[in-house]
C-alpha cells in the first residue's frame, strides 16, 4: 500500500502501546493543569476570595460543616437568614458541594496540612475542573478512541462555556456538577456496552452524588430514560439495556431519597415521572421477550396489540389521576419556562429578574464555544455513520441540550460538555484522515513516478501535483480502509461519481490542512484565555479599575461596607437590602438579613421589594415591624457603577406589584412620557419611594454647588436632594457604592417622626394640623 | 539589655527593707522632687525626678510610693541615674497594707554616704489614665480628654521642695483643678503658661506615704485639655513567631482588635462631611484614617487582610536587612489604611505579617551548639496601648534544650506543642500573655535551642515512606486479580 510519509518500522507494538500510554498520561496531567491554571486569573488578578453571591453561602456553610461537623450542619437552623423566619438548612440545601469540601478539609488537617477552609473552597472548581476534563476524555473515548477523547478533554479544560461557571472562587454547585454529570453519563454508557450491573451500580452512585451536589440533577433523570426510551423505540432493546437500566433506577433513585432536599420527589412529581414510565415499559418488553420466547408468533402478535392499548391506557389514567388527586406534583414554573420563555416574565417575575435566566444571546454561543459550535454539528453527523447505542446518547444529548442552552444563558454550562465531545469528535476524524499516511491506491503505471516523490521529501509538491492529476484517472480508491472521515466523504459524494478515486494524496494538502486544523486550534487557546481573563475572572465582590499611571486600582467598597456593620453593629440587628446581597450580607457581615438569594419566600421578598418603592411614611411601619436595625442600598450614582439598585428598583416594583396589585403599580414609576427617570422630571412615586431617597440622600451636596450627575443614567439630579425623616445615614462606602441607613426608633415623646424632625429643624409646626394630645398616662 | 527585674539581690533587701516606712525612713531626704506629666491619649509619660541626700551611712536601697490610682495605671516603671542610661534594679514591694501605697525599692550602683546626693529619674507610663471629655464627638467636633492625678508625690521620705507640672500637648487647655487649702505653700498652687500648668513648689512635706498623709493632705486635681490626635487602643493582639530552618525564615503574623478609644462618635458617620474635611485639610482629631508602622528591615511576603479578605488600601517601602550588628536605625514602613476610617468608639480588626531572612534574627552559638533567635515582642504603634498581648514562638520540629529569656515579665509563659504543615511529633511552641504594653515595650525574646540534624531529615523522610506506601499499594492492586471468573 503507498504511504505519504514512511513510518518507522522497526518498533515492537508492546513499545508503541507503551509510549503511546504514557503520552497519554503526560496529554492528561498536562492538559490537568492547563484546566486548572487557566481557572487562576481571578486568585492571580485579584485574591482568593469568594465569587458573586451564591458562593458565599456555600462557604458560609462549608465553614459550619467544617468547624462544627456534619452534624451540626446537617441539623443547622440558619436564624439569621430571612428574619424572622429562619431556615432549616440542612433541609433546604443539596449538600454535595459542602460535603465534598468538608472531606478534603479533613483529609487535609489529618495528614497535617492546616490549609484554611477558604482556599480549599476557592480551588474547589478549577480541581474538579480537571478532574471534568478526565471524565470527558473517558467517555469521548468510549465515543471514538482515545484521540479524540484527549481532544474532547482539552476542549472541555479550557471551553469559556465551562469556564464561566469553575473559575477560582466561583465556588458554587456547577463547580463538582459537570464533573459528577460527564462520568454518570460515562458509567451509564459504559453499563450499557458491557451489561454489567457494577457499571450500572456506580452510574446509580454517581447519580447519587450528582442529586446531592445539584438540581440540574433532573437532566440525567429524563436523558438516561430518554436515551433508553430511544433504543427501544429503534427496536434495540437488550439484556444489556435492562441490566444497567434497571440498576441504574433502582439504587439510583432509592440513594437519590436520601438526600433531604429531594426526599419523596422522585416518586411524586412529574419531572422524575419519565425515569419510572420507562422502568416500568422496560419491564413489559423485557416480559414481552420472555413470552415471545415461548408462544408462537400469531399468537403473540395478539397478545402484544391488546396488551399494548391496555397498558398503554392505564398508564396514562394512572398519571392523570394521580396528578389530579395531588399525589404526582404538576410541573413547577421554572419547568414551564423552559417551554414558553416569556411565561417568567408574566407570572414568576422572581425568575426572570435573574440575568442568567434570560433566553441566549447568539453571540454567546461563540464567545462560549468558538470554533466547536461550528465543528459540533459535524461531530453530531458522524455520530450516525456508526450509530451505536453510545452514538444515539450523544445525538439525544446534543438535541436537548442545544435547546436548553437557547432557552437559558445558565443551561450554556450543560451543552459545552456535549458540544466538546462531538467537536472532538469530528475534530479527530479529520486529524485521523489527514495524518493517516496510507494513499489511496494509483494504477501501475505512476507507481514509478509516484517512488522518488516519496522517497525525497523536498521534491514533494511537484510530484504530488502530478499523483494528484493521475490519481484521478485511478479507480480504486479504498474507503473503507482510510478511515472515518474518507467513509464520510465517500457517503456525501453523489453516487455517479463513485468510480472515481477517493482519499488524500501526497503530503502538501496533508499539511495544508492539519496546518489549518492547529491554526484553528491555536486560535481556539487565544479566544479562551482571552475570555476567561476579560469576562469570567471578576469576583464582582471587589471591582477592578485603573489609576492614571495604569497600574490597578482596587474598588473594594462592598467589603469596607460589610467588614463596618461587622465590627460595628450589635451582633443582633437585622439589615434589610435587596435579595441580591443577603447572602454576601450574611457571609461577609455576619448580621441577620430579611431577604437573601434563596429566593424560596417570594412574599417575604415583595414584601422588601413594597418598603423600597413605597414612601417613608408607608415603609416606616414595615421596617419596624420586621425588626429592621438598618437598610442597605448600592448606588453606582458616583463612579457608575451599573449593576446598582437603582437600575434593579422596577424588578421591586413588579414583584411587589405581584402580592399588592393596588398599592404598587409599575407605570406609577415612569414618566408621563413613559421614561424612567431619575432628575427634576422623575414621577412623583418614583421620587418619594425610599430607595431614591435613600440613593441620592445629600448626593448633591458632594458637588459643592455644582450640577450633580447620576453617571449611570447620565442624568441631572436635582440641587435639592431628597431628605429623611424616618431614617438615618449610618455609613457610606468610600465611593458611595454601599449606602447604609439607620431606622429610627419610634420618638420618644409620641410624636411620628416627621413632626418629631421638623420640630428639631426649628420649623414651625404648620397651623392647619390638629394640635397633637398627649396620651393620658394610664 | 534586656534583664530581670528581678535582680538576685531582692531577698537581702527583703529582710531589712519590708518594715521600711517607720524604721527606714530617716535613711534619706528628698532635697527636691519634680513630676513632668506628659499628657498624651492613651498614654501618658509620668517623669519624676529625685533629688536624694543620703542621712545615714551606706545608705543604698531607696524607695519609691505609687499611690492606688497611679498603679492601676502604671504599665512600665524605669530608673536610671540623671544622665546615665544604665537601668537601675528595682523591685516591686506590691501593697503595702499599713500606709496604702505601692513600694518600689531602688538599688543605688554605690551607697551613699552621709550628705552625699543623688539625682534618681523615675520613668513611668500610665495607660487609660485619660478618658474622652465629653464622651460624645461628632464628625466636624474636636476632641477633649481628662487626665486625673494627686497633687502631690508620695515619698516615704521628707522632702523640702516638690512641684508638679503638667505638659498638654496642645495649648488648649479647657479647665484645671486649683485646689484650695493646700498646706505646705503660700503662693499660688497652680501656675498656667502656655501648654504647661505648674502645681507647686510645696515646701517641707513630711513622709508622705502613709494612708493618714493620703486621706488629709492629698489633693485631686483634673486636667481637661484638647488632643488633635486619635487614641488608640489595641484591646488584644496575638503574634505568632514561626521559626523555620528549612526555609531559613521567621514568620511573624499578628492579628489585631484595634479600637478608636476616643469619644464616641455622636450621631452617625457620613461620608460627605469626612470627604469634606478631608477636602480642605482639616481631618477630624478622633478619626483613625491610616496608621504608619515601622517594621522591621530585610521583610518580604507581607501580607494585610481581616475577616473577609485582602485589604487592598495599604502602601509598603521595604528597606534591605541590615548587616548584622547594626544600629536598628532602619524600618521598613507601612502605611495601613484599614477598610474605613475608624470614628470614636469604632473597631476595627486585622491581621498583619511578614516573612523575614532568619539569618537577621538567629545565630549559632558554636561552644553549647544552641541557636539563638531574638523574636521581637511586639511591632510598637506609637501612642497605642496593648491591653492584651499573646505571643507565640513556635520552634522548628525536633528542637530540644528549649530556653527563653524574656526583656519583661510575663503573666503566664505555657509551652506546649504545635502540629502543622505534615509533622510527625509536632514543634515546641511558647505562649507567654501580657497586659497593658505600651511603645516602651518594644524589646527581643531571645530563644536558644538546639536541633539535631536527624530532626531536620524527619519530614523528608516521613513524606518519602508516605509516597512509598502509596506506590506499593498501587504495585500490589495492579498485581492482583480480583475478578470473579477468568474470561
Amino acid at each position: 500500500m503507498p504511504l505519504a510519509y514512511t513510518l518507522p518500522s522497526n518498533l515492537s507494538p508492546a513499545t508503541v502501546a507503551n509510549t503511546s500510554s504514557l503520552l497519554r498520561i503526560v496529554a492528561l496531567a498536562l492538559i490537568s493543569g492547563a484546566a486548572i491554571a487557566s481557572r487562576l486569573f481571578a486568585v492571580v488578578n485579584f485574591e482568593s476570595i469568594i465569587h458573586e453571591f451564591d458562593p458565599w453561602f456555600n462557604y458560609r456553610a462549608t465553614k459550619v460543616l467544617a468547624e462544627k461537623g456534619f452534624y451540626e450542619f446537617w441539623n443547622w437552623f440558619d436564624h439569621t437568614a430571612w428574619y424572622p423566619l429562619g431556615r432549616v438548612v440542612g433541609g433546604t440545601i443539596y449538600p454535595g458541594l459542602m460535603a465534598t469540601s468538608g472531606v478534603i478539609y479533613n483529609v487535609l488537617h489529618a495528614l497535617h496540612l492546616p490549609v484554611d477552609i477558604r482556599n480549599i473552597c476557592v480551588l474547589l472548581a478549577p480541581g474538579f475542573s480537571a478532574l471534568t476534563a478526565w471524565s470527558t476524555y473517558m467517555f469521548t473515548k468510549e465515543m471514538k478512541d482515545e484521540s479524540a477523547g484527549l481532544l474532547a478533554a482539552v476542549f472541555i479544560g479550557i471551553a469559556p462555556g465551562y469556564i464561566s461557571r469553575s473559575v477560582a472562587g466561583s465556588y458554587d454547585n456547577e463547580a463538582i456538577a459537570i464533573f459528577l454529570l460527564m462520568y454518570t453519563f460515562y458509567c451509564w454508557i459504559k453499563a450499557l456496552k458491557t451489561g454489567s450491573v457494577l457499571y450500572g451500580t456506580l452510574t446509580a452512585l454517581f447519580y447519587f452524588y450528582m442529586v446531592a451536589a445539584w438540581g440540574g440533577y433532573a437532566f440525567i433523570t429524563n436523558m438516561i430514560p430518554l436515551h433508553a426510551l430511544t433504543l427501544i423505540l429503534m427496536g434495540r432493546f437488550s439484556s444489556r439495556l435492562y441490566t444497567a437500566y434497571s440498576s441504574w433506577y433502582a439504587i439510583g433513585t432509592l440513594a437519590s431519597m436520601q438526600v433531604p432536599f429531594v426526599g419523596f420527589q422522585p416518586v411524586r412529581t412529574s419531572e422524575h415521572m419519565a425515569a419510572l414510565g420507562v422502568f416500568g415499559l422496560l419491564q413489559i418488553v423485557a416480559f414481552a421477550e420472555l413470552v415471545r420466547a415461548h408462544v408462537s408468533s400469531k399468537q403473540f402478535q395478539s397478545i402484544l396489540f391488546g396488551s399494548v392499548i391496555v397498558i398503554g391506557l392505564l398508564g396514562v389514567f394512572a398519571f392523570a389521576g394521580l396528578t389530579y388527586k395531588g399525589w404526582i406534583a404538576p410541573w413547577t414554573g421554572r419547568f414551564y419556562s423552559l417551554w414558553d420563555t416569556g411565561y417568567a416574565k408574566k407570572y414568576i417575575p422572581i425568575i426572570a429578574s435573574v440575568s442568567e435566566h434570560q433566553p441566549t444571546a447568539w453571540p454567546s454561543f461563540f464567545m462560549d464555544l468558538q470554533f466547536l459550535i461550528f465543528i459540533f454539528p459535524a461531530g453530531v453527523v458522524l455520530c450516525f455513520r456508526e450509530l451505536r447505542d453510545e452514538h444515539v446518547f450523544v445525538i439525544i444529548y446534543a438535541v436537548v441540550a442545544s435547546y436548553f442552552a437557547g432557552v437559558m444563558v445558565r443551561l450554556m454550562l450543560t451543552l459545552t460538555p456535549v458540544v466538546c465531545v462531538a467537536a472532538a469528535i469530528a475534530f479527530s476524524s479529520l486529524l485521523d484522515t489527514y495524518i493517516d499516511p496510507v494513499e489511496p491506491e494509483v494504477p501501475v503505471a505512476s507507481t514509478e513516478a509516484e517512488t522518488p516523490a516519496r522517497d525525497s521529501p523536498a521534491n514533494v509538491a511537484p510530484g504530488s501535483a502530478t499523483t494528484s492529476k493521475k490519481a484521478k484517472k485511478a479507480a480504486a480508491a479504498d474507503a473503507s480502509s482510510s478511515g472515518l472521515a474518507s467513509g464520510v466523504l465517500a457517503a456525501l459524494s453523489p453516487s455517479g461519481k463513485s468510480a472515481k478515486p477517493r482519499g488524500i494524496f501526497g503530503l502538501d494538502s496533508r499539511a495544508l490542512v492539519i496546518a489549518n486544523a492547529l491554526g484553528m486550534l491555536l486560535f481556539f487557546v487565544l479566544h479562551c484565555t482571552y475570555v476567561t481573563s476579560t469576562a469570567y475572572s471578576s469576583p464582582s465582590v471587589v471591582l477592578a479599575s485603573q489609576n492614571p499611571d495604569g497600574s490597578q486600582h482596587i474598588i473594594d467598597d462592598f467589603r469596607e461596607a460589610y467588614y463596618w456593620l461587622r465590627q460595628n453593629t450589635p451582633q443582633d440587628a437585622v439589615v434589610m437590602s435587596w435579595w441580591d446581597y443577603g447572602y454576601q450580607i450574611a457571609g461577609m457581615a455576619d448580621r441577620p438579613t430579611l431577604v437573601d438569594n434563596n429566593t424560596w419566600n417570594n412574599t417575604h421578598i415583595a414584601t422588601v421589594g413594597k418598603a423600597m418603592s413605597s414612601p417613608e411614611e408607608v415603609a416606616y411601619p414595615i421596617l419596624r415591624k420586621h425588626d429592621v436595625d438598618y437598610v442597605l442600598i448600592i448606588f453606582g450614582g458616583l463612579i457608575g457603577y451599573s449593576g446598582d439598585d437603582i437600575n434593579k428598583f422596577l424588578w421591586m416594583v413588579r414583584i411587589a406589584q405581584g402580592v399588592w396589585p393596588e398599592e404598587i403599580q409599575e407605570p406609577n414609576y415612569f414618566t408621563a412620557k413613559g421614561e424612567y427617570r431619575v432628575d427634576d422630571q422623575a414621577a412623583p412615586a418614583m421620587k418619594n419611594s425610599l430607595m431614591y431617597k435613600m440613593s441620592y440622600y445629600r448626593f448633591a451636596e458632594l458637588y459643592g454647588g455644582n450640577q450633580a450627575v447620576d453617571r449611570v443614567r447620565g442624568q441631572q439630579v436635582p440641587k435639592t436632594g431628597p431628605t429623611l425623616d424616618y431614617l438615618d445615614e449610618a455609613f457610606t462606602s468610600e465611593n458611595w457604592i454601599v449606602r447604609i441607613y439607620q431606622v429610627k426608633k419610634e420618638d420618644p415623646l409620641g410624636r411620628d417622626l416627621k413632626t418629631a424632625n421638623s420640630f428639631d429643624q426649628g420649623k414651625k409646626r404648620k397651623k392647619s394640623k390638629p394640635l397633637s394630645r398627649r396620651k393620658a398616662v394610664v | 539589655m534586656p534583664r530581670h527585674w528581678r535582680a538576685p539581690f531582692s531577698f537581702i533587701l527583703s529582710v531589712f527593707i519590708l518594715p521600711l516606712c517607720t524604721s527606714a525612713a530617716n535613711s534619706f531626704e528628698n532635697t527636691a522632687i519634680v513630676r513632668t506629666v506628659e499628657l498624651g491619649g492613651a498614654l501618658v509619660h509620668v517623669t519624676t525626678t529625685y533629688a536624694v541626700k543620703a542621712l545615714e551611712d551606706g545608705s543604698s536601697v531607696y524607695t519609691i510610693a505609687l499611690a492606688e490610682r497611679e498603679q492601676a495605671h502604671t504599665s512600665w516603671l524605669e530608673a536610671k541615674l540623671k544622665g546615665e542610661s544604665e537601668r537601675l534594679p528595682l523591685e516591686d514591694f506590691g501593697y503595702h497594707q499599713d500606709s496604702g501605697v505601692f513600694l518600689y525599692t531602688i538599688e543605688l550602683p554605690k551607697a551613699l554616704n552621709v550628705n552625699q546626693t543623688a539625682n534618681l529619674v523615675i520613668e513611668t507610663v500610665q495607660t487609660h489614665a485619660t478618658y474622652a471629655w465629653p464622651e460624645e464627638a461628632g464628625q466636624k467636633e474636636g476632641q477633649s480628654l481628662k487626665y486625673e492625678t494627686e497633687l502631690l508625690v508620695l515619698s516615704p521620705y521628707k522632702t523640702a521642695v516638690q512641684r508638679t507640672k503638667v505638659r498638654s500637648p496642645s495649648p488648649q487647655v479647657h479647665s484645671y483643678t486649683v485646689p484650695e487649702e493646700v498646706e505646705f505653700t503660700t503662693d499660688a498652687v497652680a501656675t498656667k503658661s502656655g501648654a504647661t500648668i505648674t502645681y507647686g513648689p510645696f515646701y517641707d512635706i513630711p513622709p508622705s506615704a502613709t494612708s493618714e498623709f493620703v486621706d488629709k493632705k492629698q489633693k485631686h486635681i483634673t486636667v481637661h485639655y484638647s488632643f488633635d490626635y486619635p487614641v488608640l487602643e489595641i484591646s488584644k493582639l496575638q503574634r505568632a513567631a514561626e521559626i523555620s530552618h528549612w526555609g531559613a525564615n521567621l514568620n511573624i503574623d499578628d492579628k489585631y482588635w484595634l479600637h478608636n478609644a476616643g469619644p464616641r462618635l455622636k450621631g452617625h458617620f457620613s461620608r460627605l462631611d469626612y470627604q469634606t474635611q478631608n477636602y480642605f485639610g482639616r481631618p477630624g482629631p478622633h478619626t483613625i484614617p491610616s496608621l504608619q508602622l515601622h517594621l522591621p528591615a530585610g521583610i518580604h511576603d507581607v501580607y494585610y487582610y481581616d475577616l473577609v479578605g485582602n485589604v487592598s488600601t495599604s502602601r509598603l517601602r521595604t528597606t534591605p536587612s541590615l548587616p548584622k550588628g547594626a544600629e536598628p536605625n532602619q524600618y521598613s514602613v507601612l502605611e495601613l489604611r484599614p477598610r474605613y476610617p475608624i470614628a470614636g468608639g469604632w473597631n476595627y480588626s486585622f491581621t498583619l505579617g511578614w516573612d523575614s531572612p532568619l539569618e537577621d534574627y538567629a545565630g549559632y552559638d558554636k561552644t553549647t551548639g544552641k541557636y539563638v533567635v531574638s523574636v521581637p515582642i511586639m511591632t510598637v504603634i506609637p501612642g497605642a496601648v496593648v491591653d492584651e498581648a499573646e505571643v507565640t514562638i513556635i520552634l522548628p520540629e525536633g528542637a530540644t534544650d528549649v530556653d527563653y529569656v524574656v526583656p519583661w515579665p510575663a503573666l503566664s509563659e505555657t509551652l506546649s506543642t504545635h502540629i502543622t504543615y505534615l509533622d510527625t511529633v509536632g514543634r515546641p511552641k511558647i505562649t507567654l500573655k501580657y497586659a497593658q504594653l505600651t511603645d516602651k515595650h518594644g524589646g527581643n525574646i531571645y530563644v536558644t535551642y538546639k536541633v539535631p540534624f536527624s530532626a531536620h531529615l524527619k519530614k523528608p523522610l516521613a513524606v518519602a515512606t508516605a509516597f512509598a506506601g502509596v506506590f506499593a499499594l498501587a504495585l500490589a492492586w495492579k498485581r492482583v486479580d480480583i475478578r470473579i471468573s477468568r474470561k
